[in-house]
């Protein structure tokens, strides 16, 4: 019975949805209290039901109930208790379902922390975040029910999909999915603006911490997948420009320059219009990625033929709502008058032309994505767009953007002389430039790729820290806020530091290996011990063991493994990988060969987790900076 | 029925959620009366229907009823079957054929000391039964938790009866596979494999077993332990 209650309960949270929508918008333009009371009751109740239909999901997946559909294709008698839990949204519709449990939890966060707004203005946040919850659980009960019943039971289920049993899958959907969903905050409190015609200063200082937050989650989200892939695919790499990892990058790009540009607003008034755009982007550059990957388009364009039930939803929504906002957007930017003039050379331009940069750099990523798919759409053949491109298109747009994120803190509001800007900023840029340059030559040889990212690196750090002091001085003390863009750029920096070392010094080998041979990469030598077999709980494994030795020492022993998932038959490579400050020794198990001979793949990744950390540290700062600017915001 | 009482719960607190706010609000709206009782009224009437319409037209209420009856009547079938053939036995002892039965319900039911001792009655009255001799030999070992001893040699008895017999081929390639005899287990179950219809759970089961026994026999001999024609379609892509 427990499925069908939680099957009811989406039907009720359904219902609140709808109702929150049209009772938060009209009791907004019709001046009611009461309809505007409503719809933040039927918020907290939506979120309550949505909550329990979660939960019952999770539990049918616990107790192994086959006799839901849902449960009995994404696991198994045999999948370990965590990722029984975790199965509940590695499947279509239930990472929907997640997905419609966060988005009420931030509505009720909008309606709980936005009591100081105006009240049709917080009313129509909350109305337009009911209308989205709306059409993501109708799409959920209509198309994508995570509640379908089989009867019989099957006597097992097909198991989940090996790559998701892992630790990083259980983290980085809700943290992608909190950040997606985050911006949908920003793109409700837009369009209250558009409606309402009212934009100011004060409309951005509430929009900015909830931007800030999407960021950061985004952010996490974005890291921890990228490092589940670096551990997972088995063979070292972090970044693919793969269409799955574009879907999340354009939303950031996005979120990254609304970020910049809702400052601007805040500040100095400035670029409203553009800053509504931003918001309106970021949001359904969200709802495209989760389309696109969650849809079934990336593996095949047909499997949206397959469905056409589901398909046309998507596209039905994805129209009405870009094009509904685009349309609003059309007619009303006009009635958001631009105030505030600022010269060509002031921090505002530097900060514009960062955006407008950023915006470009998305439009390549969002070309290379979609152009693949709609000419296959269209049978008019296919091709691939892969890392080729995007290095070549998207770096070069971002160099300059991050020149710009070493001056543009620093620049004055309004009007900036370039005559007084530069000199304060002449030894940090040439103490970057002969950082960059020497610094590779301490590495087995000078690669641009290096010199390129150390120098932009240690622009920013220097720029950054340098800036920061000199402001200090000048005005005694600075705010959170600050100091969280300076920990963002930082951070941003190291990342980059990761990602020249890594791409310019990276070495692989692939070797045949015996039980004690040894192979030699670097300053390391690898000494094969053997492979035997280590059964797991739906798995089993054939485990190498690795010694890993430097100048005659043994460091570590490292065990790789080679799994066959019993259920499914797929083959999975656990990589072994020893964690260093200066780089990761990581090796990964290929192809038995015959008579006992094992290909073993070993990769040296010098400073690969600086990327990491320096997102980390990214996020961090976008965190000081929500709570700078809240704080800031509760004190005026 | 309890599901529909579920159901209007969810509705009734539904409501408050909408309606609590809307009281509250009550004696800020002396003026508005209308338009707050107009509202409550049509949540009042609109929110249970439709969800009850909704629930009946998506959800699968059918299927509570339908299980609680396969329930029912497997659990009434099968206790009554115990019961009957318990009675049948007491009034006709010598029917080996029918102990055997019991002892196979009894086993179906984790009552291994009563599976046991019926089917030990079964044996004497049949003692030259294979079948009889292997489902003995299985209660025994599964009440004292292993083949070892005397279930084994009752499984050796049996097979020297009847070579074809299945649950001795079963336990005598299981007790081989326990003591890592794999080229033991793998004789005594691909015997069996060929005896047991395809696209049943115990095909598939043995199949299970007999290809791990490949697998640890080719390792012990040496072998990688993997099987060679390679390489399967490995996962490089994200999943999404």
């Amino acid at each position: 019975m427990i499925p069908e209650l939680g099957h009811a309960a989406l039907i009720v949270a359904l219902q609140l949805a709808l109702l929150q929508g049209i009772l938060g918008l009209t009791g907004a333009s019709r001046d009611t209290p009461a309809w505007m009371a409503m719809a933040r009751g039927a918020a907290a109740g939506q979120l309550l039901f949505v909550a329990v239909g979660f939960l019952v999901l999770v539990w049918s997946f616990l107790v192994n109930d086959f006799s839901v559909m849902n449960v009995a294709d994404h696991s198994s008698r045999f999948l370990p208790v965590e990722y029984r839990i975790t199965a509940a949204w590695g499947s279509h519709e239930g990472s929907f379902l997640l997905w419609t449990l966060l988005m009420s939890a931030w509505t009720v966060a909008v309606v709980l922390l936005g009591r100081k707004l105006p009240a049709d203005l917080h009313a129509r946040v909350i109305g337009i975040m009911g209308l989205l919850s709306f059409c993501f659980l109708a799409y959920l009960l209509f198309t994508s029910n995570p509640f379908m019943r089989l009867h019989p039971p099957p006597a097992n289920g097909s198991d989940l999909n090996p790559l998701l049993q892992d630790p990083g899958m259980i983290i980085h959907p809700p943290l992608l999915y909190m950040g997606y969903v985050g911006f949908s905050v920003a793109f409700a409190f837009a369009i209250a603006a558009l409606i309402s015609g009212r934009l100011d200063a004060a409309w951005a200082r509430w929009v900015r911490p909830w931007t800030l937050m999407a960021w950061v989650f985004l952010t996490l989200g974005i890291m921890v997948g990228s490092w589940w892939a670096y551990y997972e695919l088995g063979w070292g790499g972090w970044w693919f420009w793969d269409p799955s990892e574009n879907a999340s990058l354009m939303p950031w790009l996005a979120g990254t320059a609304l970020l910049h540009s809702l400052m601007v607003t805040e500040q100095r008034g400035a670029l409203r219009v553009w800053t509504v755009f931003l918001a309106l982007t970021a949001f359904a550059l969200s709802l495209v990625g989760t389309f696109l990957v969650r849809s079934g388009v990336l593996s095949s364009v047909h499997a949206f033929a397959l469905d056409p039930l589901r398909g046309l939803f998507i596209l039905i929504f994805l129209c009405i709502l870009i094009g509904a906002s685009l349309i609003l957007f059309a007619k009303r930017a006009s009635a958001v008058k631009t105030v505030g003039n600022f010269s060509m050379i002031s921090r505002e331009t530097a900060m514009l032309t960062g955006n407008v940069l950023l915006l470009a750099a998305l439009a390549t990523v969002l070309l290379g994505t979609l152009y693949p798919l709609i000419l296959d759409a269209f049978g008019l053949g296919k091709i691939s767009v892969g890392p080729p491109y995007f290095n070549a298109v998207f770096v070069p747009m971002m160099v300059p953007v991050l020149l710009l994120l070493g001056i543009a803190p620093w620049m004055r509001w309004g009007q900036e002389s370039l005559r007084e800007l530069l000199p304060r900023l002449r030894w940090q840029a040439a103490v970057a430039v002969l950082i960059g340059l020497a610094l590779p030559f301490a590495f087995d040889a000078w690669r641009w790729q290096a010199a390129l990212g150390l120098v932009l690196a240690a622009w920013m750090i220097l720029a950054t820290v340098s800036g920061l002091v000199a402001r200090r001085r000048a005005v005694g003390s600075l705010p959170l806020s600050t100091y969280g863009m300076g920990c963002a750029h930082v951070g941003l920096a190291i990342g980059i530091i990761g990602m020249g070392l890594v791409s310019a010094y990276q070495s692989e080998k692939t070797v045949a290996m015996e039980t004690g041979d040894t192979a030699s990469l670097g300053r390391y030598e690898f000494v094969f011990r053997g492979a035997a077999e280590v059964p797991g709980p739906n798995y089993s494994a054939m485990r190498g063991t690795v010694e890993l030795k430097s100048n005659g020492q043994t460091v570590a022993t490292l065990l790789p493994e080679k799994r066959i998932y019993l259920k499914s038959n797929m083959t999975m490579t656990e990589a072994a990988i020893r964690y260093g400050f200066a780089g990761d020794v990581y090796v990964a198990m290929g192809e038995p060969l015959p008579g006992g001979v094992w290909s073993m793949q070993l990769y040296l990744k010098p400073f690969v987790g600086w990327l990491w950390g320096g997102a980390l540290l990214m996020a961090l700062g976008g965190l000081l900076a929500a709570l700078g600017v809240r704080k800031q915001g509760a004190k005026e | 029925m309890s599901l529909w009482i579920w159901v209007g719960a969810f509705i009734v607190v539904a409501l408050l959620f909408l309606l609590l706010p809307l009281w509250r609000q009550k004696s800020a709206l002396a003026g508005r009366r209308n338009k707050v009782r107009w509202s409550a009224l049509g949540v009042l009437g609109v929110l249970p229907a439709v969800t009850v319409g909704l629930y009946l037209y998506l959800g699968a209420p059918g299927i509570l009823t339908e299980q609680a009856l396969i329930q029912a009547q497997t659990n009434y079938d099968v206790d009554g079957m115990v019961k009957a053939l318990e009675d049948k036995l007491k009034a006709t002892p010598n029917d080996p054929e029918g102990w055997y039965a019991l002892g196979r319900a009894y086993i179906a039911f984790d009552r291994y000391a009563e599976a046991e001792a019926v089917l030990r009655k079964a044996t004497t009255q049949a003692p030259k039964d294979a079948r009889i001799i292997a489902q003995y030999a299985e209660a025994m070992a599964l009440k004292q938790g292993g083949l070892e001893g005397r279930p084994l040699e009752l499984i050796q008895e049996a097979l020297e009866i009847s070579y074809e017999e299945e649950k001795a081929l079963e336990l005598a390639g299981l007790a081989a596979f326990q003591k890592e005899k794999w080229a033991e287990a793998l004789h005594y179950w691909r015997r069996l494999l060929k005896k047991i219809p395809k696209d049943t759970e115990h095909h598939e089961a043995i199949a299970q077993g007999v290809s791990t026994a490949e697998r640890k026999l080719d390792l012990s001999l040496g072998g990688t332990g993997m099987p060679l024609p390679k390489p399967p379609a490995e996962a490089k892509k994200a999943p999404h």
